[in-house]
């Protein structure tokens, strides 16, 4: 991965912004650092919160007073953490000697062009951090995917390896979203999503009047505000109700950096959170290597140049199998001689096909000693309607995820919201390069 | 870590040299904050500024005025008892997990030095 990776990002971060910074070469150590303290959250949904199961506190949850008001002593996280990842409480099934606690180590810059976030975090492996990606295997007839997350339950069953991609997520928003100041990320996180309690059943989802309107399959984090009763995902409003919501600013970015699926070509996706966490409009830098219809595989790889066309299980956790459109990749072949256990990425990646606003962010994250560094590059001024606009001056909320460790959705770290100001007072201030 | 403020240690040496009363442990801050912690008595309570509950110098300061001693305190933790909010609803007040009388006395003589 190393060099392509790098060679690929440093080029796609240089192209078109002669006055940007070159990542690279920011004098990192001129700039001051802030540790955010991270923990293992479980499902502490914001109808958890809102509950008497929060003791002392649902009522002031549900008026909006601030999770720091009163979650601010010494260590909080970590003790808050520690208990849940143990699963004393808000966590069925602990993922066994997971840690409940992650410093982050946060840093941030900007120049005319671009805000640049600088994370640092260590990885429980301190041999390898989680770059893979669940495959697709071949049994003989079917392609069926193979591997995934640690919270998932054929893989907490021992029936599937645990495979995942490490992530650096951000939330933000400009005050637009009422509340994100004082409760940040909880404000989307709900039963009936994903690992969740009460799990939306696909009838449920089927049947509901805006997954249909949307299209979608399952119900993933939402905003209060895009829901009549805010408590409740079936109740969500209509399409042009959200759409004047979202015209308004009512929405909050979501950008993520992914070790498998953005890292090798030097990018950071680009989404945003309302009815549903959806992705900016355009193309992403990754799209979905099965192909529907034919049932098989888009792409497969240049066995001359990644030394074989496909995968097989022993490469997991040793190998570097980021798929590349225009690097190693070629088109599938359906009558390549294909064997039981030949296993095929489920993404593939291309720099070139990103295109929209969902191609806004860049980015490249460094493993070394056991530690991530990950540097995202976001542009100032945009103009997109499911962009939060940077400017130099303003103060914006900001929360924060890393997922660690082979495991997806609740299964990260996260903090109570911050403040990150560019040339502004802040929790996080971004210095302004020469 | 046992810490003694040194009136409180001054006196119990007294107290204890004499030989008139019973020997007057000092207060365990270690032990003391730890217990309130484990029971998120510092999510509602500060040393000094008001969060949801008022803050333990205040605390202090009324029972200093009422002449109220540790009982009272221990009471408010172990019996639940109404509290009135600032918007002037109840609710009732958080139970401390444990009823051993030496570590309820220890966190009550802590709150009440602030
Ligand atoms: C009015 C004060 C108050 C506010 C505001 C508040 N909390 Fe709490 N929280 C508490 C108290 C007190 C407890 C301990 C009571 C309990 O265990 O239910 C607690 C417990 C928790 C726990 C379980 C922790 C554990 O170690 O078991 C989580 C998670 C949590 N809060 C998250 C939040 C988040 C997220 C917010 C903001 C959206 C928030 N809280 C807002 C007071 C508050
Ligand atoms: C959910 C919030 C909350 C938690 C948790 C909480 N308290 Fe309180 N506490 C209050 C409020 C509110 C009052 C104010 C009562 C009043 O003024 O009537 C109070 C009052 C008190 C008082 C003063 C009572 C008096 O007579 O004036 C003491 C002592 C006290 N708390 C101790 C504790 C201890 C010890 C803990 C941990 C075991 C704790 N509290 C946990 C909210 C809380």
């Amino acid at each position: 991965m190393k060099k392509t990776a790098l060679f690929l990002s440093l080029a796609l971060i240089g192209m078109g912004s002669a006055l940007a910074a070159d990542p690279a070469k920011i004098d990192w150590g001129k700039v001051p650092a802030v540790n955010v303290p991270l923990f293992y959250p479980g499902q502490s949904s914001y109808e958890w919160l809102i509950s008497d199961a929060h003791k002392g506190a649902a009522k002031e949850t549900k008026r909006g007073d601030a999770c720091a008001f009163c979650h601010d002593e010494p260590d909080a996280e970590k003790d808050i953490g520690n208990n849940i990842v143990a699963g004393k409480r808000l966590e069925p099934t602990p993922v066994k000697g997971k840690n409940g606690y992650l410093e982050l180590k946060v840093q941030a810059a900007f120049d005319d062009k671009n805000a640049y976030l600088r994370f640092q975090w260590a990885t429980k492996s301190k041999n390898r951090p989680s770059i893979d990606y669940p495959g697709y295997r071949f049994d003989g007839k079917e392609w069926k995917a193979y591997g995934g997350p640690q919270l998932n339950a054929d893989v907490l069953a021992g029936k599937k390896p645990a495979i995942y991609e490490d992530r650096m997520s951000i939330m933000l928003d400009d005050g637009k979203v009422p509340n994100f100041a004082k409760q940040g990320c909880w404000l989307t996180c709900h039963d009936g999503e994903r690992d969740m309690p009460k799990l939306a059943t696909k009838e449920e989802v089927a049947a509901n009047p805006l997954m249909k309107a949307i299209k979608r399959a399952d119900v993933r984090k939402y905003l209060p505000a895009s829901r009549n009763d805010p408590s409740d995902w079936k109740t969500g409003k209509t399409v042009e109700e959200l759409a004047r919501i979202k015209a308004e600013g009512g929405f909050v970015d979501l950008i993520q950096w992914r070790a498998h699926r953005t890292n090798p070509v030097g990018a950071v996706d680009d989404g945003y959170v309302l009815e549903w966490r959806n992705f900016d409009a355009g193309k992403n830098h990754f799209a979905s290597n099965m192909d529907n219809e034919k049932k098989q595989p888009k792409f497969m790889f240049d066995a001359a140049k990644f030394g074989a066309k496909a995968l097989t299980a022993d490469d997991f956790g040793k190998k570097d199998m980021f798929l590349i459109k225009g690097v190693n990749a070629v088109p599938f072949d359906p009558n390549a001689g294909w064997k039981e256990g030949d296993i095929l990425a489920q993404y593939y990646l291309s720099a070139a096909d990103a295109a929209g606003s969902a191609a806004d962010n860049k980015g490249t994250g460094v493993w070394k000693d056991g530690m991530w560094t990950v540097v995202m590059v976001r542009p100032l001024g945009l103009t997109n309607d499911d962009d939060k606009t940077l400017k130099a001056g303003g103060v914006y909320s900001i929360g924060f995820a890393v997922h660690d460790d082979n495991i997806t959705t609740r299964g990260h770290h996260v903090s109570f919201v911050r403040t990150l100001g560019l040339g502004a007072k802040a929790d996080i201030e971004a210095v302004k390069l020469p | 870590m046992k810490t003694t403020r040194p009136i409180l240690l001054a006196g119990c040496l007294f107290l204890a040299l004499a030989g008139t009363a019973p020997v007057h442990a000092a207060v365990d801050e270690a032990a003391a904050q730890a217990l309130a912690k484990k029971n998120d008595c510092f999510k509602c309570h500060a040393i000094d500024k008001t969060k949801k509950g008022p803050s333990y110098k205040k605390i202090a300061a009324k029972y200093k005025e009422k002449k109220l001693d540790e009982k009272e305190a221990i009471k408010q933790m172990i019996e639940g008892k109404k509290v009135k909010l600032e918007d002037g609803s109840e609710e009732d007040h958080k139970i401390i997990e444990t009823k051993d009388p030496k570590e309820l006395s220890n966190l009550a003589q802590w709150i009440l030095s602030r």
